[in-house]
């Protein structure tokens, strides 16, 4: 089952023309564009690996789009995001995040239960993928 | 390099319609005629702009003309399906400090963005310090980071050649070239380049990097301005900033030219921008020995003979550099040869 | 307005007996509020004979150190600070019996951090005051001195975010229904579905609490099991709000703790609760990560009317500073009350750090939040994924919006209607982001993201005529002029 995590993931995949608009409404509202990677999916994953610096002052996607090129293909069945940043005060934070690159099989999350005491069940989720060693995952 | 007398280095946002995107043609059909097309790109307003911005230079626009002729041609070539390959755009501007070559950049910048070529009029003007690092692994973030911020417009890269370095062999300027040519060759819809410097260097250069020569597909070379042309930029800086020369000031003004034109280190348009400043400064030195004198706007604005003729010029020395240097020196520095 | 002061000697102001509140310094024409004074802004409907001037010094009296009558105790504080003093008063535009009353309140009448304290001033005694025929605080002016004083969202809109990894569109919930008789097991099924489906939220109703039908512990487990079920169906974080509220704090925080426990990111409390028990619910959510959501339960009984009662803007100002996470701010095109500029004015007042005097919004004061962490507006009730361009057209991207019947009453079921809504919303953000006009366009961008998403060409042929279309009672009193701005 694809995870559908980021602003658009139950679209279809998101053509190069599409993720280009996107870039260019982060550029046109000052933001910096970041790509990033991984292969462990699990929700509270925050840090994926960063491709590079973030893109700050491109004046057009086609650097983006360069860079996401070349992360592809050193990753091409990894989770690929690019998500853009907001510096203004009282923000300064992520303001989208969308998924560009997914593997080609997602075997999913196992939920494992711990019981405890009542009713009450302390709950682990658990991406398949990452039964195995980082690199060894997809 | 360059005589621009306003216009910013990088460009504003876009603000024009891609005109000739908008114009559907239908399969196998020709539009009414080039003209239309021209008149329909805006296209005409750069040019008028161009002549308002640069005096002379006649062969120069012409050439400007004749690559935007040859753009426009094979884009509606292109539409109607008689050429499939994208044409290649890259640039290289010669010439001397002061003839023009950035101001020309940004107008070129401003056509291709019209045409339809590039996305954005923006142009980012870089030399080799801005895309060479110091040590290993530092050269290639730089340049890409650059080529980034350029890419949808275009790159000038002033005195391109200094890229490269022959004697140094553990010079980082050839991991730059490698990388600015794999995008030259292979985004060639995402960046245009345009490499600028004096004839003689880039000549050897292209020699000595066929590759970069290969992928360069117009050339313009920027002559030196003529002594009358010299003076008319000389009288149109200064009416833009509200000064002008009375009658026995422009005469010494165009003695001034004709001595300062001969002289090493000449830069164009850039010396005689340099040399109006220093005549402003000594005109407001002299007002102010004449304080007691009411002012006028006339003598605010006026520039007078002597404010000219006191120039170092007249006596055998150049302006701008200190008393006695002699000629051979600063003629082997990079921008301050004759 | 009446130009004649409170001047006098003090041996006749302070004689025993009655006098008129604007004889008593509660009229000061040429009071300029300082930067630190709390203003409150009051529509008055004095009774008949009862001068507008009078009536609002009777209102900042009985709002501060008055009574009906004459004390020489007053004589023993510094009474001229200590009274408020209303300073303005003009005529409602169109409307001979009614009247704006600013007043002008010092700082020191009000304990620090504490909105029982600010309320019983300002609203305690005086909504009952037989001079007036009716009363409404329209707005106030919370200095950031004041504003300092509270700790504000225990949460906030970007740490919402960075707490849920969800970014740049809003939020999607739906409240789960029937309402009422669901039995734990049954309601946590349509958690499930829903969260399954596509939603980030579910959210149980005001009115579940602890009833026959469904003991509030059976109610967290089931859900929390649906929560954690569907967190591992897709990857993202999902929740649910677990209605702590109950008959006393000791309950509130037993079931919250309850709700920590699970691993619920997030509790819920009705505004029924009182002020004091929402701060206290507050601080425990700021000290346990906890996303605070308020059930606005109750507002219309004193929201809704013009004539009488508090603004919602005002109860937005004073939950902002007591410190939810999520508030109930009216979704314009649902099924309730919501005039479209109002309700634009209650979402600023939410969401902006800087609120500038609008008055076509109902704003009349410039409102600084000094850095006070935003409250997420949720958007329900009678919405649907067919007016998805103009929900986000109209309320923006940090919102809620939360589809009950428009998620459950899909004809495919609950996860497809999740779907549809997901579908439709991502759908939406994405046209705008490329710079189309969703407003215009809206109906057509749905139409084709239904070409491949079944559930929402099926949501939309079922609601596509659904609207609900009267007037509002809560409209602003001025219109968009230059005037009105001035």
């Amino acid at each position: 089952m694809p995870m559908t995590q980021g602003t658009f993931s139950f679209l279809p995949d998101l053509t190069d023309e599409q993720i280009r608009a996107q870039v260019k409404y982060c550029f046109d509202n000052g933001w910096a564009v970041n790509i990033e990677y991984t292969d462990d999916p699990h929700p509270r994953n925050t840090y994926w690996e960063m491709w590079d610096l973030p893109m700050f002052d491109l004046a057009d996607p086609a650097g983006v789009i360069t860079e996401l090129e070349a992360c592809k293909k050193v990753f091409p069945n990894h989770y690929i995001r690019i998500s853009a940043f907001d510096s203004t005060a009282g923000w300064e934070s992520l303001r989208i995040s969308f998924i560009v690159n997914r593997p080609k099989e997602e075997p999913g999350y196992h939920l494992e239960r711990n019981e405890t005491h009542g009713r009450t069940v302390q709950y682990t989720l658990r991406p398949y993928a990452t039964q195995k060693p980082a690199g060894q995952r997809y | 390099m360059a005589f621009s007398m306003h216009a910013p280095v990088q460009a504003r946002p876009e603000e024009r319609r891609q005109a000739l995107d908008d114009i559907d043609l239908p399969e196998g059909e020709l539009p009414g005629s080039l003209a239309e097309i021209y008149e329909k790109s805006g296209i005409p307003e750069v040019f008028a702009r161009l002549d308002r911005d640069l005096i002379g230079l006649a062969p120069v626009k012409g050439r400007v003309r004749e690559i935007a002729s040859l753009l426009i041609v094979d884009k509606v070539r292109r539409q109607l399906g008689l050429t499939a390959e994208p044409p290649t755009l890259h640039m290289s501007f010669t010439g001397n400090p002061g003839t023009g070559k950035t101001t020309v950049a940004m107008r070129m910048a401003q056509i291709l963005h019209q045409l339809g070529y590039i996305r954005t009029d923006r142009l980012v003007a870089v030399t080799r310090d801005d895309m060479v690092g110091q040590y290993i692994g530092h050269t290639a973030p730089k340049t890409k980071e650059i080529l980034k911020r350029a890419m949808g417009g275009v790159l000038f890269i002033d005195e391109a050649y200094y890229l490269f370095r022959p004697e140094n062999e553990r010079d980082y300027g050839a991991e730059a070239i490698e990388i600015l040519l794999q995008i030259m060759e292979n985004q060639r819809d995402d960046l245009v380049v345009v490499v600028a410097g004096y004839a003689d260097k880039m000549a050897k250069f292209f020699t000595a990097n066929p590759g970069f020569r290969s992928r360069v597909a117009h050339h313009i070379d920027f002559p030196d301005y003529g002594a009358a042309e010299l003076l008319e930029i000389g009288e149109l800086m200064l009416a833009r900033q509200n000064y002008r020369f009375d009658a026995k000031a422009r005469a010494a003004f165009a003695d001034y030219v004709k001595i300062r034109m001969n002289q090493p280190h000449f830069a164009n348009a850039r010396s005689i921008r340099n040399a109006l400043d220093r005549a402003r400064m000594r005109q407001a030195i002299r007002l102010f020995q004449e304080k007691d004198k009411p002012l006028t706007k006339e003598s605010l604005t006026t520039i007078q003979e002597g404010e000219i003729r006191q120039s170092r010029v007249f006596r055998g020395g150049i302006e701008g550099w200190p008393e006695g240097v002699p000629d051979a020196q600063g003629a082997g520095q990079p921008g301050m040869e004759k | 307005m009446a130009t004649e002061t409170a001047q006098r000697s003090a041996a006749d102001r302070y004689k025993a007996g009655v006098m008129q509140y604007k004889e008593m310094g509660y009229w000061q024409p040429d009071y300029e509020p300082s930067d630190t004074d709390i203003i409150a802004l009051f529509r008055i409907s004095p009774q008949d004979g009862v001068d507008a001037v009078e009536a609002a010094a009777a209102v900042a009296g009985e709002s501060s150190t008055a009574t009906w009558t004459v004390v020489w105790t007053d004589r023993l504080t510094a009474c001229d600070k200590y009274r408020a003093k209303a300073y303005k008063v003009e005529q409602v535009p169109g409307n001979p019996e009614q009247w704006f009353a600013y007043i002008a309140y010092d700082l020191d009448l009000f304990e620090p951090g504490s909105i029982a304290n600010l309320t019983a001033s300002i609203i305690g005694n005086v909504f009952g005051f037989k001079p007036l025929k009716a009363l409404r605080l329209e707005d106030m002016r919370l200095p950031v001195a004041y504003v300092k004083t509270f700790d504000g969202p225990a949460t906030g809109i970007v740490v919402e975010r960075e707490r849920l990894d969800k970014f740049g569109r809003p939020l999607l919930g739906a409240t789960v229904k029937p309402k009422l008789g669901l039995s734990g097991r049954n309601y946590g099924r349509v958690v499930y579905e829903a969260l399954k489906g596509g939603l980030d939220f579910t959210k149980d109703d005001e009115n579940i609490n602890s009833q026959p039908f469904m003991h509030w512990r059976d109610r967290f487990l089931y859900c929390m099991e649906a929560v954690k079920k569907a967190e591992a169906a897709s990857g993202e974080i999902k929740g649910t709000y677990l209605n702590v509220t109950a008959a006393t704090m000791e309950d509130m925080y037993e079931r919250a703790e309850f709700a920590k426990e699970l691993g619920s990111t997030i509790v819920m409390i009705d505004l029924v609760i009182g002020y004091t028990a929402i701060q206290s619910m507050s601080k425990w959510a700021r000290r346990n990560d906890m996303i605070l959501h308020l059930h606005r339960a109750g507002h219309s009984t004193y929201t809704r009317q013009k004539s009488h009662g508090v603004s919602f803007r005002v109860i937005s100002k004073w939950m902002r500073l007591a410190g939810v996470d999520h508030i109930h701010a009216g979704t314009v095109v649902g099924k309730l009350e919501g005039d479209p500029n109002t309700t634009r004015g209650f979402y600023d007042i939410l969401r902006e750090d800087f609120v500038p005097r609008k008055l076509e919004h109902g704003v009349f004061f410039d409102q600084p939040w000094a850095s006070t962490r935003k409250v997420m507006p949720v958007a329900s009730g009678g919405i649907h994924a067919g007016q998805m361009h103009q929900l986000i057209d109209l309320l923006g991207e940090d919102c809620v919006l939360q589809f009950g019947g428009g998620t459950i009453g899909h004809p495919m079921g609950i996860a497809a209607g999740a779907v549809a809504n997901r579908v439709a919303l991502e759908a939406m953000i994405l046209a705008r982001n490329e710079g189309r006009d969703i407003k215009a366009e809206g109906p057509e961008i749905l139409e084709k993201a239904g070409k491949f998403c079944q559930p929402l060409a099926q949501a939309l042929s079922t609601w596509k005529d659904i609207t609900f279309d009267y007037t509002s009672t809560d409209a602003p009193d001025f219109a968009p002029t230059a005037t009105a701005m001035a």
